[in-house]
């Protein structure tokens, strides 16, 4: 079982993957012993001190509470933790990119929730379980942390963290989802979550199919064209990254609410849910007959 | 009515050309010679009943007379003087320079044109207009215009040439011209007309422009001291161009010569040494009126031609205004061969089929159309309170019917960054850095003047002007800059050094001299110390004996300082400054970067494999993709099996791999479960097959097909 | 070879950039040279010293599409042109249609923007002319052959992946990590957003060999270590892009789309000459994974590492400069 380290940092850093190396030992991967915190301490870049967004406390708070609430169903932990991590770090999406601030996160600040979440698993070999070591330390769409938080960054409309909901509940959404460049457009994202929701597709394997489908077509439909978006606003984030200082922790049983973008055009979700529901439906694979 | 000249010198020349004395006319008219004197020196002028006897006298009509806008008939008709051989019996005669270089009408537009330039007419501010006419003659149009130019009295020079001279260049040369003439019954006539000039001033024999065109082949005559050399050396292209030698030329004179200015005619002929009937000619030939006053009344000089006489010589003027047109005579145009035989295979006229290509009307349009674009931009272009210099044009007829439009030269087609540069300039409307596609930015850049005399030190720095602008896709070679002095003509074409990859293609203009603009100091020094600089070729500034002499040895030194203040003005226009983090472990970083990959990725060679050479498909009525495919086969012994895979593209991610419910061998291959085995030796294969539509995850009109071979069984 | 279901022109789009220009915190607008974008290389470098903290960037752009595009009597209709920034580190993608010069022109232009937020690196830009043909609109009848790459951080507009290289003392570094390598001369970290190279500057006169420009023998003996060096990372950054693939469900491997997936498509065809990059990665990939063939594989990457630096060309200069000189000595 692996605790909380003994030392906490208590502010978020960088750490790369070949400083972290080292303490992605087998133990950790076993699940059986974690490391204590205070050498890895020393290879971490620090960023900057005044900047309230780095406070560990506010994440390792939301962890805790996560592991407590969804202690009878990890998975579900997602769609409360993507949104809440998300207005909680007030990241941009370049700082996002940086996979250092997630390795950080996920081996100095809560390694025992990356165990928890993603528990020792048996590999290909059918040797002892391991924890996938990408969940510490992984692409954007595997990393424990990173993974959520692109997940409520391409799913929320606009502020709203509703969608973000919706899409985690469905693994098999968010697993492909974020793999794809098709989430890229936002209309194209919320349309999903609405045919998700209305239960056009809802098996994980239509859901997959369903993407498959809109990712052939996408090869040549140029999917902006038939839905537009309106242009982004850089202002709106900057202003929610600089509320950060002064912002309460984030509601555990309300959503939280995200920067004050505009909203996806509903005419262009509505457009898009419209032609994907008839993508799926015409879609040889499900046995009906194409339409002439 | 055209108004004549003054009766007296009139009368004067008229006695001359009959051979007539003034007591000889007198005696006819039943008058005192003192009379006739008085009307020849102007003091009087004779009553009108006396008129008539005078034309009777004179073997003329009364109107001729008194409008005296023609000479009259009278005397010596018009002929060809061909200028005997020399005493000592040498057959160096001819001009050298004619004959030197072979024809080529993108030389003759530069020469031409810059001569009608330097002639223009600057008291008005007009441009001076510059008009080239292509006229091919056959049937009837040129047996006129051969007896026009008393072609039979000719044919015994040519048949002499032809002989004599058959193994120089110039013999074949003539030789292939007059038997083009007959044997293909046809003739390229080239006229060069500029309007808006001063056209051939001065007396027949003594200085002046006439003169130096049509009597003395190897000097020059300047006009302004911006010339780049008026009627210099350049005029020996006009006879170059002819396949006979021959040029006609018809001037309107901006001062009155003989108190008149409309049609001078005279026409000159380049031949070398040759002897007809047994008598020696040293070279060239005149057309003109037998001048009474040279010994035996042989030696012909320009007449004042009527416009019966113009028309049939093909050298009627479209107006009175000053300038001069000159006649080629059997065109051809030698260079365009060597710009390489597509200038014939677009050619959709059906006379010019049979052609070798030098006597091709419309690929002579083109060329004189381009070059004209190319050397005379800068002229051609105006902006702001500027007109342009000049104006130029092109136009093709044949026996008088047009074969292409008039078609004004556009510098903007052929050198549209240039122009806009240049424009720019004019317009005022210069950036000091590049920040936009299709701005103009102007630098100074020093060019400082040395003390002449070879004295050291600096006379003064003049500021040249440097303009840089984006290259557009007509301009040619990219990264150029193009120099300019008060004549508008490109000098120097140069590239830039130490350019970096990547840097955007420009086009760039120096102007210095007057052409940086008439009040910037030192600008006619700059002016005089760059013409001095410019070898005959008029193609760069360098080192020349005048520089050397007037200046010193190392004057050609600030040229060269000029041109790296040029370069370094230009880098710094064009090229990104790196920063000092950059420098830093530059070899390694260099040797660490990913190229960018081309459209077509490279492929090294290795062990051949079977591809694909050619796609067919459709969709099917069940929604199937339909295939057939070609294999083009390597040329080895053993031919690898290879399994066709057919996929659908996706936009981003993996691509699902579709299931054949079909596969079947057109030829040169077998298909065994659903692998390719090809037949030994053979080239090509090919197969058809269909996909199993139930497999496909959205409506096939949704998707694109992706077909690949891949090794053995594909897995 | 790949087949579309309906018409399309079969020439491309022309993409150039014509301005661009910053926008600063306090509003103003800083308007960059041209030389700021590489038409040849097409690419468009974001990065200026002065200016770390822009908040957006608008790049000016003109397409020009092929003959038949506009044509009267076309299969389709509907057409728009549109450019498409993609990114992949960020998922971010900005569309925005732009305008026909004139009536039936060919010529198209617009304004994209660039959110500093938005970026970490390069992005690509792309232009598409859609249309309805066959009663399905939004179809793409053509584009852009190669994209534009819009780099927000890179000072020179150079196109193509240049790996990061950094000097630090190993011995000293804030890096950590570092020290453990303190008596090496450099070190490969292939574990971030791009490769990096740190330089050991504990090595007396180790930065100045990499950095100066010197001539003669010493020159030819510095190019010589370096492109030694090179060798090193490029066998060690291809291990680490075919190192960690993803799988497709068949057991196909998939190209990276990160600078590992520029990698492989640069080095694979020196490692598995003859194939197609996607089969020759099928091939490495087995090998790596399966029983046998990958140890055999070392001479090919080794051989593909060696190209890349130009070991080859330094080796025969400092072969020739030596024997140059023993000529010298011996006259």
């Amino acid at each position: 079982m692996i605790e909380k380290p003994h030392h906490v940092p208590e502010r978020l850093g960088l750490l790369s993957a070949t400083a972290a190396d080292p303490y992605l030992t087998e133990d950790l991967l076993k699940g059986v012993q974690g490391h204590g915190g205070v050498d890895l301490a020393k290879v971490v870049e620090p960023l900057p001190e005044d900047d309230a967004r780095w406070s560990v406390e506010p994440l390792r708070d939301l962890v805790d509470d996560a592991k407590y609430q969804f202690k009878d169903n990890r998975t579900d932990a997602d769609s409360w933790l993507a949104p809440r991590l998300h207005a909680t770090l007030r990241l941009t999406r370049r700082e996002a990119a940086d996979k250092r601030i997630w390795n950080h996160l996920a081996l100095a600040v809560a390694p025992d929730y990356v165990a928890w979440r993603h528990a020792p698993a048996p590999t290909q070999g059918g040797s002892e379980p391991r924890i996938n070591p990408a969940r510490f330390k992984g692409a954007p769409d595997r990393q424990c942390f990173s993974r959520l938080w692109w997940a409520a960054e391409m799913f929320r409309n606009g502020q709203d963290y509703a969608p973000v909901v919706a899409a985690c509940a469905n693994q098999d959404l968010i697993h492909n989802a974020l793999r794809m460049d098709l989430v890229d457009h936002r209309p194209t994202a919320q349309a999903l979550v609405r045919v998700l929701e209305r239960g056009i597709a809802g098996t994980g394997r239509e859901i997959n199919g369903l993407m498959t489908a809109i990712n052939i077509a996408g090869a040549t439909l140029v999917y902006d064209a038939l839905a537009p978006d309106e242009p982004r606003d850089p202002e709106a984030l900057r202003q929610w990254i600089a509320e950060a200082e002064s912002a309460p922790p984030v509601p555990r049983h309300d959503l939280p609410t995200g920067p004050d973008e505009e909203p996806v055009p509903e005419k262009s979700v509505a457009t898009l849910t419209e032609y994907f529901a008839e993508l799926f439906e015409t879609a040889p694979v499900r046995g009906r007959v194409p339409q002439a | 009515m055209e108004v004549g000249e003054e009766f007296g010198p009139w009368l004067s020349r008229q006695l001359k050309l009959a051979g007539k004395t003034q007591a000889e006319l007198a005696d006819e008219l039943g008058l005192t010679r003192a009379a006739v004197s008085a009307w020849i020196t102007k003091r009087s002028v004779p009553r009108p009943t006396v008129m008539g006897e005078i034309a009777k006298a004179l073997g003329t009509d009364l109107g001729t007379v008194h409008t005296r806008t023609t000479d009259t008939q009278a005397g010596l008709p018009i002929t060809w003087y061909h200028r005997p051989g020399y005493q000592d019996g040498g057959r160096d005669g001819g001009n050298a320079a004619a004959f030197a270089f072979d024809a080529d009408v993108q030389v003759l537009a530069r020469e031409t044109c810059q001569n009608s330039l330097d002639e223009r007419l600057v008291g008005n501010g007009r441009p001076v207009r510059v008009r080239y006419t292509i006229h091919e003659l056959t049937g009837e149009k040129l047996d006129a215009f051969r007896a026009a130019v008393l072609w039979d009295d000719l044919q015994p020079h040519y048949s002499a040439v032809s002989e004599s001279a058959a193994d120089q260049k110039v013999g074949r040369v003539v030789d292939a011209g007059v038997r083009d003439m007959f044997e293909k019954g046809r003739l390229v006539l080239l006229r060069i007309d500029d309007y808006n000039a001063s056209g051939l001033t001065g007396d027949d024999y003594d200085d002046g422009k006439f003169a130096a065109v049509v009597r003395r082949q190897l000097e020059s005559l300047k006009s302004g001291r911006g010339a780049g050399g008026s009627y210099g050396l350049g005029k020996a292209t006009l006879w170059a161009t002819s396949a006979l030698g021959m040029v006609l030329i018809n001037s309107t004179l901006s001062v009155p010569h003989e108190g008149r200015t409309e049609r001078r005619v005279i026409g000159r002929l380049e031949l070398p040494w040759r002897a007809v009937d047994g008598t020696p000619y040293a070279g060239p030939a005149w057309l003109g009126r037998p001048d009474p006053e040279t010994p035996g009344a042989e030696v012909v000089r320009s007449w004042w031609a009527d416009e019966e006489t113009v028309e049939r010589l093909h050298l009627t003027r479209d107006s009175e205004e000053p300038g001069t047109s000159f006649l080629i005579v059997g065109a051809h145009d030698v260079a365009s061969l060597e710009q390489g035989k597509s200038d014939s295979v677009d050619d959709e006229d059906e006379n010019g089929s049979d052609d070798d290509g030098t006597r091709d009307i419309r690929a002579m349009h083109r060329r004189l159309v381009e070059a004209l674009g190319r050397d005379f931009w800068a002229a051609m272009t105006g902006g702001g309170s500027r007109l342009p210099l000049l104006e130029t044009s092109v136009r093709t007829l044949r026996n008088g019917e047009v074969v292409i439009e008039e078609e004004k030269v556009d510098p903007t087609d052929t050198q549209p960054s240039r122009t806009r540069a240049l424009r720019a300039f004019y317009e005022g409307t210069t950036v000091d850095r590049l920040t936009e596609a299709g701005q103009v930015a102007l630098r100074t850049v020093p060019l400082r003047l040395p003390l002449s005399g070879g004295r050291r030190g600096t006379l003064g720095t003049h500021p040249g002007v440097l303009l840089v602008t984006a290259a557009e896709d007509d301009d040619g070679v990219p990264n150029q800059v193009h120099s300019l002095r008060g004549n508008r003509m490109t000098i120097k074409k140069s590239g830039v050094s130490g350019l970096p990859l990547g840097v955007n293609p420009f086009q760039a203009v120096l102007l210095v001299g007057q052409a940086a603009g008439e009040t910037v100091p030192f600008a006619e020094e700059a002016e005089e110390f760059l013409r001095a600089a410019e070898p005959p070729e008029h193609d760069r500034w360098g080192q020349t004996e005048e520089l050397t002499l007037r200046w010193s040895h190392s004057a050609h030194h600030r040229i060269t300082r000029l041109t790296t203040e040029v370069n370094t003005a230009v880098r710094d226009l064009v090229v990104r400054p790196k920063s000092a983090g950059s420098q830093e472990s530059a070899k390694l970083r260099k040797k660490l970067t990913v190229p960018r990959k081309s459209a077509a990725p490279k492929r090294v060679s290795g062990p051949a494999l079977p591809e694909l050479d050619g796609l067919d498909a459709e969709i099917g009525v069940g929604g199937e993709w339909q295939i057939t495919a070609e294999v083009k086969l390597p040329r080895v012994d053993e031919l690898p099996a290879m399994t066709p895979v057919v996929l659908l593209d996706v936009r981003s991610g993996s691509r699902p791999r579709l299931d054949w419910a079909e596969l079947v061998a057109v030829e040169g291959c077998e298909v065994e479960d659903g692998v390719l085995r090809f037949t030994p030796r053979a080239r090509r294969a090919v197969f058809r097959g269909s996909t199993d539509a139930s497999g496909h995850p959205v409506r096939t009109e949704l998707t694109r097909l992706v077909l690949e071979l891949r090794a053995g069984t594909g897995e | 070879m790949k087949f579309y279901p309906y018409k399309r022109l079969n020439r491309p789009i022309t993409l150039r950039v014509t301005s661009a220009s910053l926008k600063l915190p306090d509003g103003t607008r800083d308007h960059l040279d041209t030389s700021a974008y590489s038409i040849p290389q097409r690419t468009v470098a974001l990065g200026v010293a002065q200016h770390e903290d822009w908040i957006s960037a608008r790049i000016g752009l003109s397409a020009t599409l092929p003959p038949g595009a506009t044509d009267p009597d076309a299969p389709w209709s509907d057409l728009r042109v549109v450019a498409v920034l993609t990114d992949g580190d960020t998922n971010v993608r900005t569309t925005v249609d732009l305008r026909q010069d004139a009536p039936a022109s060919k010529e198209w232009s617009g304004e994209i923007e660039v959110l500093r937020d938005d970026h970490v690196g390069r992005a690509s830009l792309a232009v598409h002319a859609v249309a309805t043909i066959d009663d399905v609109p939004g179809r793409s009848i053509t584009e852009t052959d190669g994209d534009w790459t819009v780099d927000v951080a890179a000072e020179e507009p150079v196109g193509g992946l240049r790996l990061d290289v950094k000097q630090a003392s190993f011995s000293k570094s804030a890096r950590e990590w570092l020290r453990p390598y303190a008596d090496a001369p450099w070190a490969v970290d292939a574990s971030g957003r791009l490769p990096l190279v740190m330089i050991n500057t504990d090595v007396e006169g180790f930065s100045d060999l990499l950095g100066g420009e010197s001539g003669g023998i010493e020159n030819k003996i510095h190019e010589l270590l370096v492109s030694q060096m090179a060798t090193d990372v490029w066998t060690a950054v291809f291990h680490s892009a075919v190192g960690d693939l993803e799988v497709e469900p068949d057991g196909s491997p998939v190209f990276p789309t990160d600078w590992r997936g520029e990698v492989l498509r640069e080095m694979l065809p020196d490692i598995v000459p003859g194939l197609r990059v996607e089969e020759a990665l099928r091939q490495v990939h087995r090998r790596r994974t399966g029983d046998s063939g990958w140890v055999e594989l070392q001479s090919r990457v080794h051989y593909a590492a060696v190209r890349r630096a130009g070991a080859g060309k330094a080796l025969a200069n400092v072969l020739r400069a030596l024997q140059q000189m023993n000529r010298e000595d011996s006259e």
